[in-house]
């Protein structure tokens, strides 16, 4: 089996007393979609801001195409090819979709930092790689606040895809979209997987999605790993019993009964 | 099923249209009524020669700190220091320039007064920024602080090495230097050449009245444009509305957030300094007073220039348009006799209000709430 892009090992996360994530190990392919699964509060959003660089693990290491490393800032995660979609997205809504597009990753001429904007071309790129995961914007100069939760989505996906993601962690991006627009997302994250070069992690509460899309599964319950493997490994059942937090269905169906 | 498309929903807007939702948009309206309105009340006096010099005089001095001032509330912070940074940095230009150089390093020259004082100043600035952004505290309560401290110190050191807390008679260093020209000279003499030639501009023995502007004019008009030019055009503009509008994720793209706010705290000392220079070379003063209640009314003419009180959003331009309109009414008093100068509190104040609730209207449509 190939070395995996990222590692995680052992990784152990608190807040003060509180013990977000307890030993959890972690490995991401490229060209798979590695679907991370389990239910509100597990841990799977603390555990993908660890490998991206916002939080710092108590304990545990991340290898990086098998070296070890620290990330300090979400840049040097960013720099290592981890490109995240937060579930909040990461966008500022006063701003415009270009301004959030290039945010902190401006393209400009002359120096860093007092470098003029070249506005015109970041407006064109903009609009063209949101066009390519299927959203035309009208207008590129448009504030996000005014965009549906639709579009924002796509903006934060065609961003990290954009900046040359190796690894491109997408926390619920299905949750907030209608119909046609979540099968969109479905398929962009498809159209990635294809390219073969990057590895796509994909939290989500819908059953369906991840068996549509998943090549591997991990499963968080009270921030530890309770069940992983390849899709071909799991059974139906197993996925199910596993998202619900190990609990039975069964049991939980009886529980709903009896009230 | 019609092949429309996303870009079909959004209305081609006109030209004017466009204008009318421009951040500077209400500032500028309300400008051109009180220009309007102190034109006609005056009889035109406030726009005479020497009406303009004098006004813009006090605008440029509004304008230079109220950029400042902007910019960092842009990014989501306040800076109630900006009084007293004024009051120091004047105190501390014109203590050298008398007394001499610290530490008996001789003469002072107003250059070397002034960037000795730029550089205490800036470190100040940088002290401030840097307690807000590591302690996490907001900036109102940091800043008040250094208001109430640096003033402080500013009336201390005044007792203990001039006795009195005022410097006045230092000598005219204009005459001496260019360097002190170029704070407390004159600017636009060309103007008022061209209108005296003209055949305006004209005192009551047909002589040439006003011979120029202050030079803090040009002060104002190069902060502007810089300022302009960086928050509209640069790469940290784009870092500034990002920080303020949502921190978390201008740092989650790796905007370098803290260090934006600590140069921003730099920029409004940096801004107060050059009000201070203006001020002393120009009056061969210094008083430890000076500055007072200069932060609020920079706060103010930025809100009514458009800046959302919640960061993120605003223009340098609308900030322009506040400054005139503030300096316009401060100065009313002096070309309408029968007006109380306290109407420029009951001004301000109701201006205040309004424009608060504007910009909050305008937040909420960009947000999403209207
Ligand atoms: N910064 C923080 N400080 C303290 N506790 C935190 C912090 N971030 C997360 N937690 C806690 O860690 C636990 C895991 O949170 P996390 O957001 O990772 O869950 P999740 O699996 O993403 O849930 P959801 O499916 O609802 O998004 C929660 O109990 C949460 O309250
Ligand atoms: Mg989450």
């Amino acid at each position: 089996m190939a070395e995996p892009y990222v590692r995680l090992e052992n990784i152990v996360k608190r807040f003060g007393p509180f013990t977000a994530l307890n030993g959890v190990n972690l490995d991401v392919h490229s060209g798979e979609v590695h679907a991370l699964l389990g239910d509100n509060g597990a841990g799977k959003s603390t555990l993908i801001k660890v490998m991206s660089g916002v939080h710092a693990p108590s304990e545990g290491t991340i290898y990086v195409e098998g070296k070890p490393t620290v990330f300090n800032s979400p840049r040097d995660a960013t720099v290592a090819g981890i490109g995240t979609v937060y579930q909040d997205l990461a966008i500022n809504p006063l701003m415009s979709v270009t301004r959030n597009f290039f945010m902190g990753r401006e393209l400009y001429k002359g120096p860093r930092g007092l470098g003029i904007m070249k506005m015109g071309e970041m407006n064109e790129i903009a609009h063209d790689e949101m066009l390519k995961i299927g959203i035309d914007i009208s207008d590129p100069t448009q504030a996000v606040g005014t965009m549906s939760g639709g579009q924002r989505q796509t903006l934060a996906i065609a961003r990290a895809i954009h900046f040359g993601a190796k690894v491109l962690i997408l926390d619920e991006p299905t949750s907030a979209l209608g119909q046609k627009q979540q099968m969109g997302v479905l398929k962009t994250i498809k159209k990635v997987r294809k390219r073969g070069d990057i590895a796509v992690i994909f939290i989500t509460h819908n059953e369906i999605h991840s068996q549509l899309v998943a090549d591997r599964y991990t499963f968080l319950a009270l921030g530890q790993v309770i069940g992983a493997g390849k899709k071909d490994e799991l059974e139906h059942n197993e996925i199910r019993r596993l998202m619900a937090g190990g609990a039975e269905m069964r049991d939980l169906e009886q529980e709903l009964a009896d009230i | 099923m019609s092949d429309r498309n996303e870009s079909d929903r959004l209305q081609q807007e006109s030209t004017f249209q466009r204008l009318i939702r421009r951040p500077e948009a209400g500032s500028f309206a309300v400008m051109v009524v009180v220009l309007v309105l102190i034109a006609f009340a005056s009889n035109g006096n406030a726009m005479n020669a020497l009406g303009i010099k004098n006004n813009l005089s006090i605008i440029s001095q509004f304008g230079i700190i109220a950029t400042g001032a902007a910019l960092l509330m842009i990014a989501g912070e306040f800076d109630l220091s900006i009084g007293s940074m004024i009051g120091f940095a004047g105190m501390s230009m014109a203590m050298m320039l008398k007394w001499g150089l610290p530490f008996g390093l001789g003469e002072a020259t107003p250059f070397s007064a002034f960037f000795i004082t730029l550089a205490m100043t800036l470190s100040l600035g940088w002290l401030i920024g840097t307690i807000v952004v590591r302690s996490g505290l907001s900036s109102f309560i940091v800043s008040l602080g250094f208001l109430f401290g640096l003033r402080g110190v500013t009336e201390v050191t005044f007792r203990l090495i001039n006795q009195s807390t005022q410097i006045s008679g230092l000598q005219d260093f204009k005459e001496t230097s260019f360097f002190a020209r170029l704070f407390g000279g004159e600017s636009f003499g060309w103007f008022y050449d061209l209108a005296f030639a003209l055949g305006f501009n004209l005192n009551r023995r047909g002589e040439q009245w006003v011979t120029g502007l202050d030079a803090r004019v040009v002060w104002w008009m190069l902060v502007v444009l810089i300022a302009y030019i960086i928050l509209s055009r640069t790469q940290i503009g784009n870092w500034i509305y990002a920080t303020g509008d949502n921190k978390e994720s201008a740092r989650a793209n790796g905007v370098p957030v803290n260090r934006v706010k600590v140069g921003l705290f730099m920029t409004t000392a940096l801004c107060a300094t050059i009000f201070a220079a203006c001020q002393v070379f120009d009056t061969n003063t210094a008083d430890a007073a000076k500055g007072n209640l200069k932060e609020l009314e920079a706060i103010a003419i930025a809100v009514v220039g458009g800046i959302l009180m919640t960061g993120g959003f605003g223009s340098v331009i609308g900030v322009a348009f506040g400054a005139v309109t503030f300096g316009l009414v401060a100065n009313a008093v002096f070309y309408i006799p029968w007006i109380d100068g306290s109407f420029y509190r009951v001004f301000v104040g109701a201006v205040l209000l309004a424009a608060v609730f504007a910009n909050e209207r305008i937040r909420k449509r960009i947000t999403g709430g209207i």
